[in-house]
């Protein structure tokens, strides 16, 4: 059930007025302690977010939405998957044991053809501007559902840098960039000589030595600079940072998700949701396939059926799914037609995105293209679309607004939840 | 801007569907414009004389007296020198450098370190570092090919201009002008292209505009691209007719594959087709041709006219001495840099908001278009005064202007800050840090993040736009993490070996001597009776000397003194 369901937002943003002071009515509440009671209780949910973003963009045709004998189909067979009627690309066997829980969105449209900026899109729900820093939706979830008390940080990003940050959210909601999940991440733990006891004494050194700095005029500086160094030391001691440690795993699960920096990723995403990270991007590609498409594309879903497939029947086994909305989405499509090259170009016009948990009703397909996948024929979905789709899957309203250099900036601009996905 | 912000959530939460008329209304209003001067009335009747400091100081103290504010008294010469140092150069005095200058008697020993630290060579590479930073800060065209040389070229392109002094206004004639090309084969080549590159297609014309009204105006006029600017005078017509300028210019990538490795370029050009146009609030893709207006002075240009006679118009109007935006823009912005906080935001000024003490603004514009724009001139004037060279001052909250009372401490840049910890642990620096992208070519997702080097670290947690007003720039977690627990710099702190510290702990039997050698080496200068006390006992609880020393020198590398010029 959705969380504020008693709200109707339509496309346009606005709300629609009576179900929603019938219901603050009843609940014996005005407008602002509603809100404030819906942010504290959404943060008691545990609620969390993995998303898998395939870089460079991967074709719809070789993933969730194949044509097979086609004239743009190209070389790739469909399968079966668990549910019957569905089918997907062959090169997703192990996602599609996985089908009664997953939902794929097969209708996504957009105009933004170019990387940089479609990457940029599909993480913030806005275009590139020079003048506002739009926040990255895994930093806005991080702000509205982590747990201000938790001692890790509330987003962790793995296997590089995502195209956004934190933006004008502040440091706080910064994801945390984790090169290697084989590895802890860089700095995290204390260095060899450095224990506990040693740090305390260092720490409580600093506060004597600062004193003096303090209190000439030093004062505001030194406090948050203290405040900082307790958190770094909190999250260097922490009996959660063990979850970064994926040698904790047995080797037969470590298999299952497949010995790539994906697969691993993928489980290391699983082990810190499973601790109370919130949001944790594993980031894959490059997708580009300009030449060798078919190639390219057996070569890379290889390496992310097994990650994708074995996380979300893990996240089920260990009753976490519901609680966890995984995502599995790149920043546009590729073209209906085969290059020169054998390969696929850009192609925003229509491609494809892939749900599960979280409360996503899976085992079913929202929309569709036409019989050549040129263009999309059942039910559009726009970016913002998709956006509000998962905003309010997790019970964040899309209009909600944040102060963002000096104007107040919503979520999402646009757009209405596809509510078909909705349990 | 607060009553706008209530007045549109209370309408997006509550109101049904609206009419048109109601969309419109709901836009922000620019404040009434009529009555308001643009410029400073006295700019007119400024005394067009070159200024001493002595005269700055003179001005600004009788303002603070007025005010009942009292000053600062004088820095120490060691905090003197640190502060001046990392300002000018981006790095800490060596203990030999500040040994040196304490034992000076000359009673102008400081003025005589300020011109000499504005001759060096590193005084025109961190500055031009700096510039590189702050022009590329808003880009929007980040493609791989056309960041990896446009970093770079600007760099080059900076240093040599701040080499040969070359004046603020041939700086921004050139890159607002250029007709250059960045090319992945000569990379370090026509770096006065990089401004306009900044940005392509269809954000070209409007980010431009931000752009050079940001950096050479210190005028943000990005909100009325869209609407009127909800806190100040201008107009969305206004920010149109500014963008006109630069309406005809567009940028040609061209890919030449036959080369190896192949080639990129991408250069301005004149746009074959197509005039600007303010696009249409309802419908975006349709507009209305605009004819090129200068902001200030309300000045036109044919819509006829050429791109190049646009551009050169363009620099004309803003570099004209007159334009009191341009000397003050320049000036209020060095004077931040150096005093910690500005006169006003550096990028937020504009006739409704109004700077503090904006009679000391006005002169130093003043003195600066005098001097035509000498930029090794105006930093020596700022340096010399004893405004700059006040002890370190802080309001009671930390986003309290103090009023140049005394020095307002600021987060180093990364920059620096990796200079400064290269020379604590005793690896050398190295020529500086590469840009914000600085992965270079191809470096794309991995190249960027392929993050093992401690400068690349440093420069990917510790980077922060250098136009943000000093209070808006936050630490992190990750930041503490790295001076924390980073294994090079732990193991570069150790006692024994051959660190740098166990250097000065065989040079220095005597504890309070090899304690003052630990405050100079890291901090780049003295400890205070307090801080030797504190040390001393420390070593007296642990009676473990090495032990002891790796505490004092890891403390003070993760204090907030460390990574703050002050």
């Amino acid at each position: 059930m959705l969380f504020y369901d008693h709200l109707n937002v339509t496309g346009d943003g606005q709300v629609s007025r009576r179900g929603f002071l019938a219901s603050s009515a009843a609940a014996g509440l005005g407008l602002t302690g509603l809100l404030k009671t819906q942010a504290e209780e959404l943060k008691k949910r545990g609620l969390s977010v993995i998303l898998l973003f395939m870089n460079g963009a991967p074709s719809q045709f070789e993933t969730f939405d194949p044509k097979p004998g086609t004239s743009t189909g190209g070389e790739t067979k469909a399968i079966q998957t668990a549910v019957p009627g569905i089918e997907i690309a062959e090169f997703w066997p192990k996602t599609a044991e996985q089908m009664k829980e997953i939902a794929l969105i097969r209708s996504l449209t957009g105009r933004e053809g170019n990387h940089q900026r479609a990457q940029y899109l599909m993480h913030t729900a806005y275009a590139p501007s020079g003048s506002v820093k739009y926040p990255s939706f895994g930093s806005v979830i991080a702000k509205e559902l982590g747990d201000s008390q938790f001692d890790l940080p509330h987003y962790v990003s793995i296997g590089g840098r995502p195209a956004a940050g934190a933006g004008f959210l502040g440091q706080q909601y910064a994801p945390y960039a984790v090169a290697d999940p084989n590895r802890m991440p860089l700095n995290s733990e204390l260095p060899r000589g450095l224990t506990p006891e040693v740090l305390k004494r260092r720490l409580a050194l600093i506060g004597k030595l600062e004193q003096e700095f303090a209190e000439a005029g030093g004062e505001a500086l030194v406090a948050d600079h203290r405040a900082l160094n307790e958190a770094a030391a909190r999250m260097a001691t922490s009996p959660h940072l063990k979850a970064f440690d994926l040698s904790q795993e047995k080797a037969s699960v470590r298999e299952a998700y497949g010995r790539t920096p994906l697969g691993q990723g993928c489980l290391l995403a699983r082990r810190l949701v499973e601790v109370g990270v919130t949001f944790v991007q594993v980031s894959h590609g490059n997708w580009d396939t300009h030449t060798n498409n078919y190639e390219g594309h057996k070569r890379l879903s290889a390496v992310v059926d097994p990650g994708l497939a074995s996380l979300i029947r893990e996240l089920k086994e260990r009753g976490r799914l519901d609680k966890t909305l995984v995502i599995w989405m790149g920043e546009f499509g590729r073209t209906p037609r085969i290059n020169g090259q054998a390969g696929r170009d850009h192609y925003p016009r229509a491609f494809n995105a892939a749900l599960a948990g979280g409360g996503i009703k899976g085992g079913q397909v929202i929309g569709a293209t036409n019989a050549t996948g040129t263009d999309v024929s059942k039910r559009p979905v726009t970016v913002p679309d998709l956006f509000c789709t998962i905003y309010e899957a997790l019970g964040i309203h899309p209009r909600r607004q944040n102060q963002g250099n000096g104007r107040p900036i919503r979520l999402v601009e646009g757009g209405s939840a596809v509510k078909e996905l909705f349990a | 801007m607060r009553f706008a912000v209530v007045l549109l959530a209370g309408l997006v939460v509550l109101t049904p569907a609206r009419s048109e008329e109601d969309k419109k209304s709901r836009l922000p209003q620019a404040p009434e414009a009529k009555g308001v001067p643009i410029v400073p009335p006295a700019w007119k009747s400024a005394p067009k004389k070159l200024a001493s400091p002595a005269e700055i100081d003179a001005l600004l103290l009788a303002s603070q007296k007025a005010d009942q504010l009292p000053t600062a008294p004088l820095a120490s010469d060691d905090l003197f020198l640190r502060r001046l140092t990392l300002d000018l150069t981006g790095k800490l005095p060596t203990a030999r450098e500040l040994s040196a200058f304490l034992s000076d008697s000359d009673p102008n020993k400081r003025a005589k370190a300020i011109d000499k630290l504005l001759r060096s060579d590193e005084f025109a590479r961190y500055q031009a570092r700096r510039w590189r930073d702050i022009l590329l800060s808003k880009s929007t065209n980040n493609q791989g090919f056309v960041r990896f040389p446009r970093e770079q070229a600007l760099e080059v392109w900076l240093t040599e201009a701040f080499q040969n002094n070359k004046s603020w206004a041939a700086i921004a004639t050139e890159l607002i002008t250029s007709d250059g090309m960045l090319s992945t084969a000569a990379p370090r080549e026509q770096g006065h292209a990089a401004l306009l590159l900044a940005h392509a297609q269809q954000d070209g014309p409007v980010e431009r505009t931000n752009d050079i009204s940001r950096v050479f105006l210190g005028i943000n006029i990005s909100c009325a691209q869209c609407h009127d600017h909800p806190d100040d005078i201008w107009k969305r017509q206004q920010f149109h007719e500014m963008a006109a300028f630069l309406g005809k210019l567009g940028e040609r990538v061209r890919l030449d594959r036959e080369s190896t490795p192949p080639k990129f370029e991408v250069s301005l050009q004149t746009r074959p087709f197509g005039d600007y146009r303010m696009p249409d609030l309802e419908n975006p893709r349709r507009g209305t041709p605009v004819t090129p207006r200068f902001l200030l002075d309300g000045s036109t240009l044919s819509r006829f006219s050429s791109d190049k006679d646009r551009r050169k118009a363009l620099a004309t109007k803003i570099t004209d001495k007159n334009n009191y935006y341009f000397a003050a823009a320049f000036a209020n912005r060095v004077w931040g840099q150096l005093l910690g906080q500005a006169f006003v935001d550096v990028e937020g000024m504009g006739p409704l908001n109004p700077p503090v003490y904006g009679e000391v603004l006005l002169r130093l514009a003043d003195s600066f278009r005098v001097s035509d724009y000498d930029i090794r001139g105006l930093y020596r004037l700022i340096l010399n005064t004893q405004a700059y060279q006040r002890a370190t001052r802080m309001g009671e909250a930390p986003t309290d202007h103090v009023r140049f009372s005394g020095s307002y401490p600021n987060r180093l840049s990364a920059d620096a800050l990796y200079a400064a910890l290269a020379q604590v642990i005793g690896t050398p620096a190295g020529p500086g840090m590469g840009g914000r992208y600085g992965g270079g070519f191809g470096g794309g997702f991995s190249g960027r993040f392929g993050l093992a080097s401690l400068a690349g670290q440093i420069r990917d947690l510790f980077a922060y736009d250098l136009s943000s007003k000093p209070e808006d720039v936050e630490g992190s977690v990750p930041q503490a993490l790295l001076l924390m627990n980073n294994p090079q710099i732990n193991a570069q702190i150790r006692a024994t070996g051959n660190t740098p510290l166990a250097k000065i702990l065989r040079e220095h039997p005597d504890n309070t001597k090899a304690i003052e050698a630990v405050y100079l080496h890291t901090l780049g200068r003295k400890p205070t009776a307090h801080e030797t006390k504190v040390s001393l006992e420390h070593l007296a609880s642990l009676r473990n000397r090495g032990a002891a020393f790796e505490d004092l020198m890891w403390a003070l590398i993760n204090s907030a003194e460390f990574r703050t010029r002050r």
